[in-house]
């Protein structure tokens, strides 16, 4: 049985093309076409509402485009089937946003689930690997506790350690800074650049925090208007001088990203007469 | 306008009952599946079955109390009343029993189904578990269908058990009813087959699939945010009590 995900040898281990995506009538992806180096961390960036955790959901397969092709080590994801694509998954390590526990289970259990499903491992072996993982964040000691008794920053610390704990060939990190203390943070950028230079997982992270960014990430596509508009290593971007990346680094609100959605006339909203202000 | 409306009401309604008959042929497919989480099922057995036990078999008692002295009350019109246990035991076999149990099994185990499957939608737990390569129909779905098809008929028979004592314990020791003769009329007439097999178990394991398939696929298919939980809850009471009390009828016609 071949690995689904790290047998190849290209560079490219996730390959979007053409892809198009409308949701409820408005244009997510406009022939989006982005390529995720293997091995190195990626950086997803872009104004709120671009589509940058809907570009991960593509990648894993739990949605598709209307048109092109989001390939990931050279499988079409949307013409995988079911099977496939959970073999494909089972490769793939997802850090959702609101970090998405189990709330039946203890953070033991949670770690240990994707064990339990897919390995018949021997217990005390998921408790060695499960207890790694969770020191691996620093909560091994809040093994017991339930998903109920921790804070944001601790739930996504144990969502972590559940998506590292297959050691997968590649990780997805949906806003994984959001809720972080500076020593959480510190220590989450740490095991990003630890867990692909030592194994050489690829990771793709979506984030806004820039100094995280800059500091962890080897690539970094700016995306908007359902198009990457930039790309290039984080301190380059920054610097770079397009009206795309001085509005987004330098958080202005006038640029090519307006900042209010679009509304009628403000003046006539608030009822002046004349209407504009 | 209002035919308009109603149209829409029909419309949306047929909808939703073929998008359940879909969700129906998934779940049923995936229940081979789920054999391989035994455990859940069974965990699943003693939430909705077990947690129940203390509404239906106290339901059960005072709707065989209520019954035994409103019929005492008609047959001794007719000085009849040695036929209370009897009537007691048919009414509750053959209609209150399954219907009231499903009835109340919808209310307390239906709408926690719902929930608790709705709340895991909305925080991305059965998006989780795709994620992980664990279906979650075979995981979430199957083992609480599988345990209301398996609880119902169990607290049904639970219900009659107590119904028929209810009877008793009005009749017979309250009201004088001779002990022999509410026993031996009852059982004299009952007959296993039509009245315990057809009417308690057939109808308590078509009402458990009805009941576990409207709870599964209201949380299952449930918005995810809170109002759309609360919605679902509320239309998994709506639709179940609908569905028991039309399918009731359409199963007596055929069982009698």
């Amino acid at each position: 049985m071949t690995d689904p995900v790290s047998s190849r040898s290209d560079d490219t281990i996730v390959r979007v093309r053409g892809l198009t995506t409308v949701l409820n009538g408005k244009t997510i992806f406009d022939s989006l076409d982005l390529d995720i180096p293997r091995g190195k961390i990626t950086a997803i960036m872009g104004p709120s509402g671009t589509g940058k955790t809907t570009l991960l959901k593509h990648i894993t397969g739990q949605m598709r485009g209307d048109r092109g092709e989001v390939s990931v080590d050279g499988q079409n994801v949307p013409d995988l089937s079911r099977e496939n694509l959970f073999r494909l998954r089972e490769r793939i390590g997802y850090l959702f946003q609101n970090s998405a526990l189990l709330t039946d289970f203890d953070v033991f259990e949670n770690v240990a689930f994707p064990l339990r499903q897919h390995t018949k491992l021997p217990e005390v072996l998921i408790r060695n690997i499960v207890l790694t993982k969770l020191q691996a964040v620093g909560l091994r000691g809040a093994a017991r506790l339930m998903p109920t008794e921790l804070s944001g920053g601790m739930a996504r610390r144990v969502a972590l350690a559940r998506a590292i704990v297959f050691d997968p060939a590649l990780i997805l990190y949906d806003e994984p800074f959001v809720g972080l203390d500076p020593i959480a943070l510190n220590q989450v950028l740490k095991l990003i650049r630890t867990l692909n230079k030592t194994l050489g997982i690829t990771s793709i992270l979506v984030a806004h925090e820039l100094a995280a960014v800059q500091h962890v990430a080897d690539h970094v596509f700016l995306i908007a208007n359902g198009k990457v508009v930039a790309q290039g290593d984080a301190a380059t971007l920054a610097n770079d001088g397009s009206p795309w990346t001085r509005q987004f680094f330098g958080g202005e609100a006038d640029g090519p990203v307006p900042f209010q959605y679009p509304a009628g006339d403000y003046g006539t909203a608030l009822g002046f007469p004349g209407g504009s202000l | 306008m209002s035919a308009r409306m109603d149209r829409g009401v029909v419309t949306q309604s047929l909808a939703q009952i073929g998008a359940c008959g879909l969700f129906l042929l998934t779940l049923l497919a995936a229940i081979p599946r789920s054999f391989r989480y035994g455990r859940e099922t069974v965990r699943q057995i003693w939430f909705v079955g077990a947690m129940s036990l203390t509404i239906v078999m106290t339901c059960g008692l005072f709707v065989g109390m209520v019954l035994g002295l409103q019929l005492y009350d008609v047959l001794s019109i007719f000085g009849g009343t040695s036929a209370t246990g009897t009537v007691v035991a048919i009414a509750i076999y053959r209609e209150l029993g399954p219907v009231v149990t499903a009835l109340l099994f919808a209310g307390r185990a239906g709408t926690s189904i719902t929930a608790e499957i709705g709340l895991m939608r909305a925080t991305d737990q059965l998006d989780a578990m795709e994620m992980m390569a664990v279906d979650p129909i075979a995981y979430v779905a199957a083992p609480r269908f599988l345990a209301g098809i398996v609880a119902l008929p169990l607290l049904g028979v639970v219900f009659c058990a107590m119904g028929v004592f209810g009877g008793h314990l009005v009749g017979v020791t309250w009201l004088g009813i001779d002990n022999g003769t509410f026993w031996s009329n009852m059982t004299a007439t009952v007959d296993v087959h039509k009245d315990i097999i057809n009417g308690v178990l057939l109808k308590s394991i078509a009402f458990g699939i009805v009941v576990s398939l409207i709870a599964v696929y209201q949380g299952y298919t449930t918005p995810p945010t809170s109002e759309g939980v609360a919605y679902a809850t509320t239309r998994t009471v709506v639709a179940s009590s609908i569905a028991i009390l039309a399918l009731d009828f359409v199963l007596t016609s055929f069982l009698i």
